[in-house]
């Protein structure tokens, strides 16, 4: 085969170049450290001078230069180029001085193909549903680019100059087809192609979107914080019976230690493990949850779990805590038993650990507890007392609470009297100790949104909830939510929806709802795309009757179907390749290509360089039987086509379909 | 609307019925020759000239004849010889002695049809002394200038080129004529018509002019009012384009030719009673318009009307 000409790059050419590249880069320029970016932008600008200004291509040593100066800046900024972040921005800067030496259209092709590669990687940071419209920006721009490059490059071994007079839109559609007949290929091969147990994605280092959520201590605001953020914590699809948003407590980090201002998490509840936990067999909650990457290592349930997902443990306070912390999606299958009774027998360490205080906190609360101590029988009527108290009194459950200082739990309960769920949870508690009883708060997240359409629920960020529990004697760990007894509509309906005001400027209710059905959207992202591993993938393939594959097998049928595919494909291709004449749009010339094929059907071929009367006079000497309504349609559209009067064009159509001539005997 | 129905009553007016009762008149003294007599019409209203390349003795100067009759103008001829002297066209200036002063005797140019018999028999000087006038519708001579009359016509006949004796034309000269036409012999029963009816001669005499040299000029603004679409205009461009493709002939159609092509095509469509031009127009003109201005190129054993015919077949009608 002769080898190709190597065929010089046009301005237009390294325009489309340079944009694709640009758009391409953009998250990476926003991303990478800020001396890094001019660096970047450098070898692009010079290209752009170069093409305006007619300079020449930059000498071999320069570029060898320039390149080892961007080295050298890397291995400076990233201590080495492995690891994601570098070796994403060395893609980038390398590309970029690709520019330098693009003169050619063979370079321009690889510096177009590679930043699509370059977008790519942008998944390796992201995989939400805003990428995708992203990188479908990406691939678009890259394609004009590139069928730009091709179109010149086979005009180029013609010798001739390409015709690119097609309009921005005809090319994207050419575009778009081409990928479409790619579509069902790179489909087989990522619905089939052999995968690792953990989807392909998921990276163990600083995934960017990872959102925190609840964290290890709880001070006053903390979970505040999180009631501004409406990202998703985890998905929950139930089987059978969903409990009432009420009853939907899902239980997080438990929270032992006080210091007077902050709870955390104790050394004893982090290292001592569950000694009973619910049957699983008789749990009442069978659920899967899909959990977004949190950095965290808690892991979600409703009281109380009976099942441990894979490496991970159950604390002895039924926290489930992962061994590594959660970087990617998860999915865990979950049952839970709500009746389950939580610790009968209190150990005397824990019975100590859930009582302590500090000393020199809070004098009034404990001034008052004593003397309700004295005032009451048992616990139960404390805990009656104290709630009633919230209840009666002019407490108020509000997203914008006063400052606290030293003694929070004095000046909540007998100053400002307003705060939210943190508020509450922390000031029960403490009461509780104070007046001899063990208790403990609880994090975690309240509620969710029902998902009608996809049966499932959907827990935000927002929905961080904490509450309280207490030892009772005979009945164990039981749980008492304060801020139920302040706003019982919190419980009922949900965070947000519980508070008057609004959290933000685009805070709406309509708004939410459409975000709240949207999330369908990103669940089977999530689901299918982002979360599509070994597991997925042998469940497809079930449907199909091929229960456990092994690699070999798997890439045998993965090549079976691609060559099946691949061949419809290329059936279809020129179907779908043809280029249609923008001609045609003209209902004229539309109606008269009909009539000439129907013409051609009667068995009269006309040539294209008949004039229409001359046409008429042929076909009607062949078909006689038709000549006057050939010669009407012939008159109507000479009319219409080379007449000043604005001819009736639909009257023509309607000519031109009333035509039936009869078909050719063969 | 208002513009369509002017266009209309200016086609269906009287002037358009008389220009169609000297086409018949014509017909009738030339027979069988429609198309080439409408062609001659056509160059007519489109102020261009006419050339006739054929033998002698088909009816050459009967067309002229006719032509000059039925218009009703000033009919000059001018036989072309060897020794035919430009002052024998265009006229002298004569020393009058009794007035001391020259006077200006216009020669047989200065009339509204002018038939040059025979043109290539004459020198190239004469020639271009004719060419000259007709490019420029006026004649100098010693530094006086003379406007030749209104509608100025000329017809030019010429004899096959391979006779003996004949200078033939430049291509420049050439370009000067509009259309070129051939009579051929008649059909064996229009011949046989020819022989058995009056003598044309004297059927010439007894015609009466129906229209008048005013009447032409109106006719010119007439045919310039014929609506041309683009995508006439796409067609006449695809034309000229695939003209100046080397497989055709030596060289293309110039620009010039181009809008002469343009405006024959508008007269042919007003003789046709159309207010708006179409291809067939084009096709009927076209290979009178282009061969007298083509070559074949060397080597090619074809002629220039069998090009120009397969050239026509080629050009797809946009």
């Amino acid at each position: 085969m002769k080898r190709a000409k190597h065929i010089k790059l046009n301005r237009q050419g390294i325009l489309w170049v340079v944009a694709a590249l640009s758009i391409s880069m953009l998250p990476q320029l926003a991303a990478m450290p800020a001396h890094l970016i001019p660096i970047t932008l450098l070898p692009i600008v010079w290209r752009l001078l170069a093409e305006f200004r007619d300079w020449k291509p930059m000498p071999m040593v320069l570029r060898v230069l320039a390149t080892g100066f961007a080295v050298a800046a890397l291995v400076i900024t990233y201590g080495g180029l492995m690891g994601r972040s570098a070796a994403v921005s060395m893609l980038a800067l390398m590309l970029s001085l690709k520019l330098l030496e693009t003169f050619r259209i063979r370079d321009a092709r690889i510096v177009v193909s590679l930043s699509l590669f370059l977008c790519g990687t942008q998944f390796l940071f992201s995989q939400g549903v805003p990428m995708i419209i992203y990188i479908t920006a990406c691939v678009l721009s890259s394609l004009l680019a590139l069928m730009y490059l091709h179109r010149g490059e086979a005009y180029g071994n013609l010798g001739k100059a390409p015709d690119n007079d097609r309009g921005i839109l005809t090319e994207l559609g050419f575009g778009v087809r081409l990928v479409a007949l790619a579509f069902p290929i790179g489909l087989v091969l990522f619905l089939l192609f052999p995968r690792w147990s953990s989807p392909l994605w998921g990276i163990p280092e600083d995934a960017l979107d990872a959102r925190s959520g609840l964290s290890d201590s709880m001070t006053p605001g903390s979970i505040q914080s999180l009631f501004m953020d409406d990202s998703p914590a985890f998905r929950a699809t139930f089987e059978g019976v969903i409990p009432s948003h009420g009853q939907l407590y899902w239980r997080g980090p438990v929270f032992w230690d006080f210091d007077g201002s902050t709870w955390q998490v104790s050394f004893l509840s982090r290292n001592l493990m569950a000694d009973t936990k619910p049957d699983p067999g008789r749990a009442p909650l069978r659920y899967e949850v899909q959990m977004e990457p949190t950095e965290q290592r808690w892991l979600f349930a409703l009281d109380y779990p009976a099942l441990v997902p894979r490496r991970t443990r159950l604390t002895m306070d039924y926290q489930i805590l992962s061994r590594r912390p959660v970087t990617q999606l998860f999915t865990y299958a979950m049952a839970s038993n709500p009746n389950f009774q939580d610790t009968p027998q209190l150990r005397q360490t824990l019975l100590r650990a859930a009582l302590e205080l500090p000393q020199g906190f809070n004098p009034r609360t404990a001034e008052m507890m004593a003397e309700w101590r004295t005032e009451a029988n048992s616990d139960t009527e404390i805990i009656q007392r104290t709630l009633a108290h919230f209840n009666r009194e002019e407490f108020s459950y509000t997203l914008n609470p006063p400052l606290l200082s030293r003694h929070t739990v004095d000046e909540f309960l007998f100053d400002t009297r307003a705060g939210f769920c943190e508020h509450y949870a922390s000031a029960f508690t403490v009461m509780m100790r104070m007046a001899g009883i063990p208790a403990r708060v609880v994090t975690g997240y309240q509620g969710g949104y029902y998902n009608n359409i996809g049966s499932y629920v959907l827990v935000r960020q927002s929905d961080a909830h904490a509450w309280s529990e207490v030892w009772v004697r005979g009945s164990g760990w039981t749980r008492i939510d304060p801020t139920a007894a302040v706003a019982p509509e919190r419980v009922e309906q949900g965070a947000v929806d519980s508070l008057a005001q609004r959290r933000h400027l685009f805070d709406f209710e309509w708004l939410r709802n459409v975000r709240n059905t949207f999330d369908l959207f990103q669940r089977g992202w999530n689901n299918w795309v982002v979360a599509f591993g070994a597991d997925s993938q042998s469940r497809l393939l079930s449907i199909f009757g091929w229960d456990v594959l092994n690699s070999t097998k798997l890439v045998i049928v993965m090549i079976a179907t691609i060559a099946f595919v691949g061949a419809i494909t290329f059936l279809l291709a020129p179907l779908l390749l043809k280029f249609r004449s923008p001609r045609k749009q003209d209902p004229v010339l539309r109606a008269w290509q009909k009539f000439n094929r129907k013409l051609a059907r009667a068995g009269f071929v006309s040539s294209p360089s008949m004039g229409p009367l001359e046409l008429a006079e042929c076909a009607g000497g062949q078909l006689k039987y038709k000549d006057d309504a050939i010669h009407r349609i012939a008159e109507l559209y000479t009319l219409c086509r080379y007449s000043q009067a604005d001819g009736d064009a639909l009257k023509l159509a309607e000519l031109v379909n009333g035509f039936k001539p009869e078909p050719a005997v063969r | 609307m208002t513009e369509i129905s002017l266009q209309e009553t200016s086609l269906k007016n009287d002037r358009f019925e008389r220009l169609q009762d000297a086409v018949n008149m014509v017909n009738q003294i030339i027979m069988g020759k429609e198309a080439q007599v409408k062609l001659a019409f056509s160059s007519l209203l489109a102020r261009g000239h006419l050339l006739i390349e054929d033998l002698p003795g088909v009816g050459k100067t009967t067309l002229a004849h006719a032509l000059a009759a039925v218009i009703g103008v000033r009919y000059q001829r001018i036989q072309f010889t060897s020794d035919l002297l430009p002052a024998d066209i265009l006229g002298v200036s004569i020393y009058r002695q009794d007035q001391k002063k020259f006077e200006f005797h216009p020669g047989p140019i200065f009339a509204e049809l002018v038939l040059a018999d025979e043109i290539n028999r004459a020198t190239p000087k004469s020639q271009s002394a004719l060419l000259e006038a007709m490019a420029e519708g006026q004649v100098t001579i010693e530094g006086e200038t003379y406007p030749l009359p209104k509608p100025f016509f000329v017809i030019a006949t010429q004899n096959p080129l391979d006779l003996v004796g004949t200078f033939p034309l430049p291509d420049s000269q050439l370009d000067r004529f509009l259309l070129s036409i051939s009579l051929d012999f008649p059909e064996p029963e229009v011949e046989r018509e020819l022989l058995t009816a009056q003598d044309r001669v004297l059927m010439l005499e007894d015609t009466k002019p129906v229209i008048s040299p005013a009447d032409v000029i109106k006719l010119h603004a007439d045919c310039q009012q014929i609506h041309v679409s683009d995508a006439l205009l796409d067609y006449v461009q695809a034309l000229l384009a695939e003209t100046r493709s080397s497989r055709w002939f030596e060289t293309g159609l110039s620009p010039r030719a181009g809008i002469a092509m343009l405006h024959c095509c508008k007269a042919f469509a007003f003789l046709e009673g159309r207010d708006y031009a179409i291809p067939e127009d084009v096709k009927a003109i076209f290979p009178s318009l282009a061969r007298h201005r083509m070559t074949v190129p060397h080597g090619m054993e074809t002629s220039v009307m069998e090009q120009i015919t397969g050239l026509l077949n080629q050009v797809a009608i946009p």
